[in-house]
């Protein structure tokens, strides 16, 4: 069974058409790019299955069961986490408690007890303070755990808003653009965190790219989506060599 | 809430239990200490008429606390706050004199008036945000005065509710000095829950929600729920903070409970600093205290007699200049110019900022 299935998704905003029959299909532990040329629907078809929009027409599964029109907090605690093109952290708030904050569903203190900072809190607050921990490691983000993220580089911002989505101890993961604004260096640390991801985890994931490279070397499959519709599916060799690919990237040979 | 240590103190964390410690260094642990020295000592060192204006700090301290949390914090604002002290004051004022009903009724009483209030008045902002909610939370303003204003003629006490001195295990606190105490102590626990709340999940989910709710959404916090708690805990506290009042000035009258008063509780969270506790604290010692300097300069000039006439609308002026000024050049508040110092003198002769501090 696949991990999730998207099918027949539609989504119009008044007249006008964004996603015409989108339908996708992730195997458990894969790592499936989605492609596209700017303005393809690549992130509503992220926004569609985590519930920030809700689509038309079409179904979203997750794991079997139908998440199509649920909110986004119940969608996040199903287990699906999502980052956010341009990171959406909390400028505010730590690295640290950025974290914390993506851990929220998994606390099971309540307000009262919050208010007496009782025992129970203390304990809960120390042992989800480890587990972030332990994702700053993995992202290697050791230096800047207490520093305010709005002062923080973008890269790091990313690579915070990352650590974010994987702090949910998500089951699956949609990445929306995760190597944009990165520099060559830090690109490389993201291919090592994504395979790492894969095999050490075993998450599927649905990663939104236009860093043709990186998908070409990484992604076990992906699909290419072109005005709203799927123009291409199949291993990177297949694809990228789809003339009707090329075609949408980068015009038709005269 | 996780925080940096300060650069360069010296103090090295060695678990991340030393993170949760409200008080690190041997600086701070001093300083608390001095700090509450100072105010133990206070009352019995000044006159009566700075006891009572401590007094009114500790009371100020509480509502803007309160309104901290749910506007600097959670990003909610309101313009019911004096409503909700009137909602505290007059539920008050009626149990005791309608049932004769002791403080252990009231108090309890009031925050329950106050959180049903937060729940009704909270109910709009799921769907209105900014100006649109601060309106909507202005109906819960007249909508108690009038109910207040309703009661007082309907049972003629048309010049206000006497409310006698509360008693607590047969002590009757009356004397300026435990009200001191009393009051100190409720701010001093105020400022604690609220800390607490801060440093655990619902604090981190406000300030999410605050700075941007899709993405917090998506991370599995339910706004709804967040939002509504926010307000039943501001209004639940600052209704407590209005039935004290009510005790401490022994009288609860509508006329205390002007539009006027929710400006001031706004103007000290803009002024303290949005977003920090101890913006707030600041905001509330501020606010109380100004009035009284403008006072006192006026007095001081030569003239003083004609001026005499002129002190309230001198007041209002100033503190509207204030507001601007605040607004204008240090939206951080009193709490960013305290950072500032203090970040000064702790990385002097160096002038460099932490990493991702903003100086």
């Amino acid at each position: 069974m696949a991990e999730l299935e998207v099918s027949g998704l539609v989504l119009r905003f008044g007249g006008l058409t964004v996603l015409e029959n989108v339908s996708l299909s992730v195997e458990p532990g894969e790592l499936f790019a989605l492609i596209g040329p700017n303005g393809a629907g690549k992130t509503s078809v992220f926004n569609c299955i985590s519930g920030i929009y809700r689509p038309s027409q079409g179904r979203v599964r997750f794991r079997g069961r139908d998440i199509t029109g649920l909110p986004p907090h119940a969608i996040a605690r199903a287990g699906l986490a999502r980052t956010f093109q341009h990171g959406e952290l909390f400028r505010d708030m730590s690295v640290v408690d950025n974290l914390l904050t993506g851990r929220h569903a998994r606390f099971t203190t309540g307000p009262l007890a919050e208010a007496l900072f009782l025992p129970s809190v203390r304990r809960q607050e120390l042992e989800h303070r480890e587990a972030v921990e332990r994702i700053i490691e993995f992202v290697e983000l050791e230096r800047y755990r207490h520093a305010p993220v709005g002062g923080l580089p973008f890269g790091i911002q990313k690579l915070a808003g990352f650590a974010r989505a994987l702090a949910m101890e998500p089951k699956f993961l949609l990445l929306d653009e995760p190597s944009a604004g990165l520099n060559r260096d830090e690109r490389e640390d993201l291919a090592r965190f994504l395979l790492r991801i894969k095999h050490e985890l075993g998450l599927a994931m649905i990663w939104i790219e236009h860093d043709m490279q990186m998908v070409a070397d990484l992604a076990d499959r992906l699909q290419v989506l072109d005005y709203g519709r799927t123009i291409a599916l199949g291993t990177p060799g297949e694809v990228l060599n789809d003339p009707a690919v090329i075609n949408a990237y980068l015009g038709v040979a005269e | 809430m996780s925080k940096p240590l300060p650069s360069a103190s010296g103090h090295f964390r060695r678990s991340y239990a030393d993170e949760f410690r409200l008080i690190e260094t041997r600086l701070a642990k001093t300083s608390a200490a001095a700090f509450a020295l100072v105010l133990l000592v206070f009352p019995f060192a000044v006159s009566p008429f700075y006891v009572d204006l401590a007094t009114q700090v500790f009371l100020a301290a509480i509502g803007a606390l309160a309104l901290m949390l749910l506007t600097g914090i959670a990003g909610q604002i309101s313009l019911g706050h004096a409503g909700l002290l009137a909602a505290g004051a007059f539920t008050t004022g009626i149990l005791y004199k309608e049932f004769g009903a002791p403080f252990w009724v009231t108090l309890p009483s009031a925050a329950l008036a106050g959180a049903l209030l937060g729940v009704v008045f909270g109910l709009p902002s799921l769907r209105l945000r900014g100006l649109y909610l601060a309106v909507s939370t202005l109906a819960l303003h007249f909508l108690v005065v009038y109910l207040g204003g309703e009661y007082e003629t309907r049972r003629g006490f048309s010049t206000g509710i006497l409310v006698d001195p509360p008693v607590v295990f047969g002590y009757e606190i009356y004397a300026p000095r435990v009200w001191y105490f009393v009051l100190l102590a409720a701010a001093a626990l105020t400022l604690l829950i609220c800390i607490n709340l801060m440093r655990s999940r619902s604090g981190r989910a406000w300030r999410a929600i605050h700075s941007n709710e899709t993405v917090a959404e998506a991370l599995g916090i339910g706004i709804a729920r967040y939002k509504l708690l926010a307000f039943v805990i501001t209004s639940a506290i600052t209704a407590m903070a209005g039935a004290l009042f009510a005790y401490y000035r022994g009288f609860v009258s509508i006329e205390a409970f002007s539009l006027y008063l929710t400006i001031q509780y706004v103007a000290m969270i803009i002024i303290g600093g949005m977003g920090s506790l101890l913006g707030a604290l600041l905001g509330a010692l501020f606010v109380t205290l100004f009035p009284y300097v403008i006072e006192g300069a006026m007095a001081a000039l030569p003239g003083a007699d004609r001026l005499a006439g002129s002190v309230f609308a001198v007041n209002y002026a100033a503190f509207g200049i204030v507001m601007i000024l605040f607004l204008v050049f240090e939206p951080q508040g009193l709490v960013g110019i305290w950072r500032r110092v203090r970040n000064y003198f702790l990385l002097w002769p160096f002038r460099q900022t932490a990493l991702g501090e903003r100086p």
